[in-house]
């Protein structure tokens, strides 16, 4: 397992540093200087502050020199300074990474827990009435624009049914509830952005849950464990769908950038100060540290969950981990 | 039954063509005619679908709005799969350090959620950028040209969703490659002394295009859903140019009042995307029985 660990530790090398050169192209292919944009849009900043900030980025030095200086911060987790109002990135992202990863680890639950019956029932019966209507489902679920079920959702439980609200995190008068009652409270906040985030990947893992489902169904071991008249159920859960969970708990890391991606679109509409929200911000502010912190964060987070998802994959499958990590 | 569904996809997307095409004579009204007496009305005869904020028939804008997404879809998986077929060809026939080059790039770009990467582009305002390129000395005319036919905002679009989603096409490439360049016809061609552009472009990528081709059926209904998100962000299609990604954002403000603003254009939305998924699937199944 060390050794496995080890090996795929490595293998992040390559894509961390193709990460960083991207998020470094992006600032320095954009016309102009990236002070300008500080300047066109706060002309409080003063004439020390924009040259503190050309120093900061060694703007008069050639630019392998600039992209060098630039990781040799960002290995201390230095991001720079916000253009907009000249906090510390690091502090801006931390302060709004806890709500995203809450929505985003709450959608996964969901997705994990309604896939995952969903993908077995059908695969019991391939063709099958229930099947069909997952079918069914899947296609309108992989066709849907998510931003606009958002707003479907918003219009009709929050404006017409005044059900749930449509925006913010928590009442006006959170701050004067008890713990139980600000938690609740939180939670029905999120309910609707959690379900829409999770709508987004259900339909493609439901399937994927299927066909690993239908896939391990057919082996000869299923047809052993039926043969010697072991209940159906046990037949299933035991035997079934313990092997049919691998494959999807990969598939499982690889729909992260989704999940992540989607929660900038999510929070814009449902007014959510997460990380989503500030990189939407960022964007239109053209404050080109929050946008170059948070694209090589996106990625890194979505690079350890794959990393996850793969550990527990090898954890789970003793094949993996002997066959990857040897070669 | 999924035959019949692949037909019901291909019929659906053939009258979008053909509203596409017709637009100027099937569409009830000037898309772009702002009549403020008549804004936000619901759908009456005279505006099936009623009126937006600025009193424009919503309708029509609908109409016109497939040509955007139907151009921006095709032209944008064009890109992605000629750079596809490029990095995949180059990596699958060299390996290497090119192969590890390539497809540590592909890991990455597949590892950064997309949608960070279109805004942050379309952040830096490429748009601004192309538009200078109109007054280049000698090649300024023909870009000037270029972007008096097409907003330079759809062609930094149709580029920028085009290069973002080029790596699954790139990964089939080079995985049929890999398995089809030890075969007896491509070393039968090398022996005949065939050179590694012919090898490539007349032997292998052609036996690679079927996985291709469902993948850029896909493709375009992606394409156009991430056009849709950008434009409803404010960041893609500018009005007045009607999109069905700005006709929601424009829902949005009325969302309490005006529900037809919102609920005509992600039905067009869905309609489109369904129906390249289900002739993309249609496809594969198709290719899968041969």
């Amino acid at each position: 397992m060390t050794s496995y660990l080890f090996s795929r530790l490595l293998g992040l090398i390559p894509v961390l540093l193709w990460i960083t050169v991207i998020s470094f192209g992006i600032m320095h292919l954009a016309p102009g200087k990236p002070t300008d944009a500080a300047l066109q849009f706060n002309p409080k900043v003063s004439l020390e502050a924009r040259q503190r900030m050309e120093k900061l980025y060694g703007l008069d030095q050639p630019l392998p020199a600039q992209y060098l200086q630039w990781l040799g911060r960002l290995s201390r987790l230095d991001f720079g300074r916000s253009f907009l109002d000249d906090r510390p990135v690091m502090e801006k992202i931390v302060e709004r990474l806890p709500i995203t990863l809450t929505i985003n680890v709450w959608s996964l639950l969901l997705i994990l827990g309604l896939a995952v019956p969903l993908g077995v029932i059908s695969a019991v019966r391939p063709g099958g009435l229930f099947d069909r209507l997952t079918t069914v489902f899947v296609f309108i679920g992989y066709s849907m624009p998510s931003f606009w079920l958002a707003l479907l959702c918003m219009a009709l439980f929050g404006v017409t049914l005044r059900w749930l609200p449509v925006s913010g995190v928590h009442s006006l008068d959170h701050e004067s509830f008890g713990l139980i009652q600000r938690w609740l409270d939180t939670a029905w906040h999120l309910l609707l952005p959690i379900s829409i985030a999770a709508f987004v990947s259900l339909a493609g893992m439901s399937r994927y849950m299927r066909s690993s489902m239908v896939e391990v169904l057919r082996q000869d071991y299923i047809r052993t464990a039926r043969a010697k008249g072991l209940p159906e159920r046990r037949v299933l859960f035991r035997h079934g769908l313990r092997n049919a969970l691998l494959p999807v708990i990969t598939i499982l890391g690889l729909s992260l950038p989704d999940l992540i991606g989607g929660s900038v679109i999510a929070e814009t509409i449902f007014s959510i100060p997460g990380m989503g929200r500030l990189f939407y911000e960022a964007v239109m502010a053209r404050d080109y540290p929050v946008v170059m912190a948070l694209v090589t964060v996106g990625a890194v987070l979505t690079m350890l969950g794959n990393l996850l998802a793969d550990l527990g994959y090898a954890y789970a499958d003793p094949r993996i981990r002997v066959g990857k990590g040897e070669r | 039954m999924r035959n019949w569904l692949a037909v019901v996809g291909g019929v659906t997307l053939l009258i979008l063509a053909v509203v596409a095409i017709a637009a100027p004579w099937i569409a009830p009204h000037d898309p772009m005619q702002v009549n403020l007496p008549d804004a936000l009305l619901p759908p009456s005869a005279a505006y099936p679908l009623g009126t937006d904020p600025l009193g424009r028939d919503v309708l029509s804008r609908l109409i016109y709005g497939t040509r955007i997404s139907l151009l921006i879809g095709f032209i944008a998986v064009g890109i992605a799969v000629l750079v596809g077929c490029l990095v995949g060809a180059v990596a699958g026939f060299y390996g290497g350090w090119a192969d590890a080059l390539l497809m540590r790039l592909v890991d990455t770009l597949l590892s950064i959620p997309s949608i960070f990467l279109l805004l942050a582009i379309i952040a830096m305002d490429p748009a601004e950028t192309l538009l200078r390129w109109g007054e280049l000395p000698v090649i300024g005319g023909l870009f000037a040209a270029l972007f008096q036919a097409v907003d330079p905002h759809i062609v930094v679009l149709m580029a920028v969703i085009g290069l973002m989603s080029w790596m699954g096409v790139a990964r089939l490439v080079r995985a049929e490659i890999l398995s089809l360049k030890e075969r007896e016809f491509v070393l039968a061609a090398r022996v005949l002394g065939a050179s590694p552009l012919r090898l490539i472009a007349t032997h292998l990528l052609p036996n690679a295009m079927g996985p291709v081709l469902v993948s850029a059926t896909l493709g375009v209904g992606g394409a156009i859903l991430t056009e849709s998100v950008l434009s409803y962000l404010g960041l893609g299609v500018q009005p007045p140019v009607p999109s069905w990604g700005n006709i929601l954002n424009e829902g949005r403000v009325a969302l309490g009042v005006a529900w037809w603003l919102t609920l005509s254009p992600g039905m067009c939305i869905l309609v489109t995307v369904l129906a390249f998924n289900l002739l993309g699937e249609g496809i594969r199944e198709w290719l899968g029985r041969q």
